[in-house]
């Protein structure tokens, strides 16, 4: 226990001492935090928005205009069996002409004098089958049924939204993995210049018998201080633009951004892997 | 309770030690004289296990030079106290810290560290100075701030590395009783220097002289 607060002061001492390489180490955290912050919240609510444009998605089923009251229920009760299919509504061909005159103002029946609408299915998915490969097989099981004369649904705006989606997907996580292993690179490179110029303090420890451990362990906790400071700062610099967007920029943007506390605290265990795999890092090459 | 057998450990051309055969005992006090280059340091620092021999061996009690694993020689080296002529002191820290220092890395409790820093500052004459930076001290001071951190861990023996290099003469005289007084309780304590005019100042003394490398005096 003593040890444990010997070493926990020591690695606050360091953090005192390693006066502008630890300022630039924390600068660089905070800023690379700060850009996988916005990115993250940047491609969330951009991926929420694609899965809403995804859940307005359906598909629609048009049955033979002679088909019987017994078929229209049948086929019903077989669309009922298709796990994927969450919503299913029918569309007569009477509630079709409403339709027509609602979308496009003007009575089916003064343009021709019969209504040529067929009946109806139109069906939502649930979330996990809103996917072009479960589309395509619920289709060609529905195409199966002899009542069914089209099934038609977006294919082309179904394959360019997750192709949209897949690009924002790996360009987030590339860009995560990048910025965190260059912030790691670079706060490494800072602590072990603040190690280099410490160095003597190392070579005395070994001298009298201190283990790598103990060596090691106040630049791994000056590193995660350092990495809890670096994201510190920019969680108020994050939660600040946030409060400025949400409250300012109402009139120009319709955007609200919002962040729960794990989003902050998920930057403050970032920031401090950061700072401890950054430490781990650059003390490796003074301990052999 | 040290031996060399046949160690060999060189650096560049002819710097360093050749075929050393040599044993010291516990509690005894020996001078290693030679030039600057005759390897003096080099002795020590194959004890201290700084060095490796490139060939035969060097035992200090239980530890081996040939065998000993990297994670063991800490252990080793809270048996061995150093001092060094430029001190090695931590400068940010003061006397206290730096003599309690060699104990934080044993695992020593807050009370016992306490008792022996303060007994063993005490020992080397400065309870008074406990509190001061080593910047805020001479340097006959400093050396005996290092001797009390290597005391302080009640080591088997003493390794003093040309430790009156940066001392006046009076001092240097103050610093051989004190190293005497500490040979005298049982602390073998060996001293590596090129100033021959240290070594009549301890009465029981073993003289090994170095030269290029190799012992000269018969030993």
């Amino acid at each position: 226990m003593i040890v444990f607060w010997f070493l926990i002061k020591e690695g606050f001492r360091g953090l005192i001492r390693s006066n502008y390489a630890g300022a630039f180490s924390i600068i660089i955290i905070a800023l690379s935090l700060v850009l996988i912050g916005f990115g993250y919240v940047g491609a969330r609510d951009t991926l929420v928005l694609v899965e809403n444009i995804r859940s307005q998605f359906d598909i629609t089923v048009f049955v033979q205009r002679d088909a019987s009251l017994n078929d229209l229920e049948n086929f019903a009760r077989e669309l009922g069996d298709i796990k994927d299919i969450e919503q299913i509504v029918y569309i007569s061909t009477d509630s079709a002409a409403t339709k027509f005159r609602l979308e496009f103002g003007e009575d089916i029946f003064n343009i021709l004098d019969y209504n040529p609408l067929p009946p109806s299915f139109t069906l939502s998915l649930k979330p996990p089958s809103r996917n072009l490969a479960s589309v395509e097989r619920v289709a060609a099981r529905i195409r199966r049924s002899a009542i069914v004369d089209e099934v038609k649904y977006r294919k082309n705006f179904l394959r360019l939204l997750e192709k949209y989606q897949r690009l924002i997907f790996f360009s987030v996580i590339t860009a995560f993995a990048l910025l965190t292993l260059i912030s790691i690179i670079l706060a490494s490179n800072s602590i072990k210049m603040t190690i280099f110029s410490r160095r003597e303090v190392i070579s005395t420890m070994k001298l009298v018998g201190a283990t790598n451990n103990f060596v090691r362990a106040p630049f791994l906790i000056e590193g995660t201080l350092e990495g809890i400071i670096g994201a510190f700062l920019a969680a108020v610099v994050i939660g600040l633009s946030f409060h400025f967007v949400n409250n300012y920029l109402q009139d120009l943007i319709e955007y609200r951004a919002i962040v729960s506390y794990r989003f902050y605290g998920g930057l403050i265990l970032l920031g401090s892997l950061m700072g401890l795999v950054g430490s781990l890092r650059a003390i490796r090459k003074f301990l052999v | 309770m040290i031996t060399f057998f046949n160690a060999s450990c060189t650096f560049g051309k002819d710097a360093g030690i050749k075929n050393i055969n040599l044993s010291i005992n516990e509690g005894e006090f020996v001078f290693i004289t030679g030039s600057s280059g005759a390897g003096k340091s080099t002795l020590l620092r194959l004890i201290y296990m700084d060095l490796f021999p490139e060939k035969g061996k060097v035992v200090i009690r239980n530890f081996d030079s040939s065998k000993v694993r990297p994670s063991e020689i800490p252990f080793l080296r809270r048996k061995v106290g150093m001092i060094f002529q430029d001190f090695r002191l931590l400068d940010d820290r003061n006397v206290y810290q730096n003599v309690a220092l060699s104990l934080y890395v044993s695992h020593y409790k807050t009370k016992e560290i306490k008792t022996r820093v303060y007994n063993v500052l005490n020992q080397v004459g400065l309870g008074h100075r406990i509190y001061y930076r080593p910047g805020e001290l001479s340097g006959g001071e400093q050396q005996r701030v290092a001797i009390a951190r290597a005391l302080v861990k009640e080591p088997v023996v003493l390794l003093a590395d040309e430790p009156t290099g940066n001392l006046d003469p009076r001092v240097s005289s103050d610093l051989m009783s004190l190293l005497t007084k500490i040979n005298q309780k049982g602390t073998a304590v060996i001293v590596a220097t090129h100033n021959y005019s240290l070594i009549p100042r301890v009465s029981n003394a073993r003289l090994i002289q170095v030269h290029e490398g190799e012992i000269v005096n018969p030993v």
